[in-house]
């Protein structure tokens, strides 16, 4: 479209060029997925090593504790991501400060229940993995995060009836369902609409 | 009966900024000109009309040693917008 300095347009003309500006916005809002891909594959990798400790009796220390090291290349991208990007939707200040809530949440009640030596903390975990995927895919309308805050609600209540290593396996498959597979749909979109774009 | 439309979002490169400007919370002047498919210079005469009537904020700083030009839409500009929506509303045929 070439724009000129003109009132010389319709109100037809006018709605569908605001419909098209917007539509222009919000296809700009494109995320790599790579923060859900890492985040998902953590996830995954620690409910099964922990799951490997618990059925096979082996102890390899606190895998959780990699969730922690986790945060240092997600601040990474997030930051190399804010410099690339010219500029700041709605919707993103929203999800930055769902995953913030979500963090904290998530370090709260893990320490409430180690510190307390409270019982199995694994469906209350998963009901806290289960609200920001939901919120955010609802949010964003993808619904392979959608269906992965669904699933995370099921394997909360599932979890309320069945064993530590059930509940492991559960995690690992949550991490599996609400991050990393939604985080590869957007990876591969994302690759997919560069090279449309080249 | 047909409203009068506001002047100042009756043109279509400042309307097309206005309405990316509404999407998001803010926006660089690159963003802007990439969007809208204008020249520099154009861009900037609109952006600076709409500045004047109060409808956009623009800040000037520095991004990794080079100059950078965020826009931003005001509530002056939001309230305005809203306005023209409903206007233009008025010269549509009830469907």
């Amino acid at each position: 479209m070439n724009m000129t300095e003109t009132d010389n347009f319709s109100e037809k003309e006018s709605l569908k060029l605001i419909d098209e500006m917007i539509g222009k916005a919000k296809e700009s809002y494109v995320t790599k997925g790579i923060a859900s891909i890492v985040w998902g594959s953590l996830i995954t990798f620690c409910g099964l090593a922990n799951w490997v400790e618990v059925h096979y009796h082996k102890n390899f220390g606190d895998v959780w504790l990699l969730t922690l090291i986790a945060l240092i290349p997600q601040i990474y991208f997030s930051i190399k991501e804010k410099k690339r990007k010219s500029f700041i939707s709605h919707n993103e200040i929203t999800i930055n400060y769902v995953w913030i809530a979500f963090t904290f949440s998530m370090f709260i009640t893990s320490f409430y229940f180690s510190h307390f030596r409270l019982g199995n903390v694994s469906p209350l975990i998963m009901m806290l993995f289960a609200i920001p995927t939901f919120i955010i895919g609802g949010m964003t309308r993808f619904r392979p995060m959608v269906f992965g805050g669904v699933f995370c609600f099921a394997a909360s209540v599932t979890s309320m009836f069945t064993t530590v290593e059930i509940d492991l396996l559960l995690m690992a498959t949550c991490g599996m369902v609400a991050w990393l597979i939604p985080g590869l749909i957007k990876w591969g979109k994302y690759k997919k609409g560069k090279s449309a774009n080249v | 009966m047909f409203k009068e439309l506001d002047p100042i979002l009756h043109s279509q490169l400042r309307l097309a900024v206005v309405s990316l400007l509404i999407s998001v919370k803010e926006a660089e002047f690159t963003f802007l000109k990439e969007k809208t498919n204008a020249t520099a210079g154009n861009i900037s005469v609109q952006i600076n009309k709409l500045k004047d009537a109060g409808y956009v904020e623009v800040t000037k700083q520095f991004k990794d040693n080079y100059p950078q030009t965020l826009c931003k839409i005001t509530q002056k500009g939001v309230l305005a917008f809203e306005e023209y929506v409903n206007a233009l509303r008025s010269y549509m045929p009830d469907t």
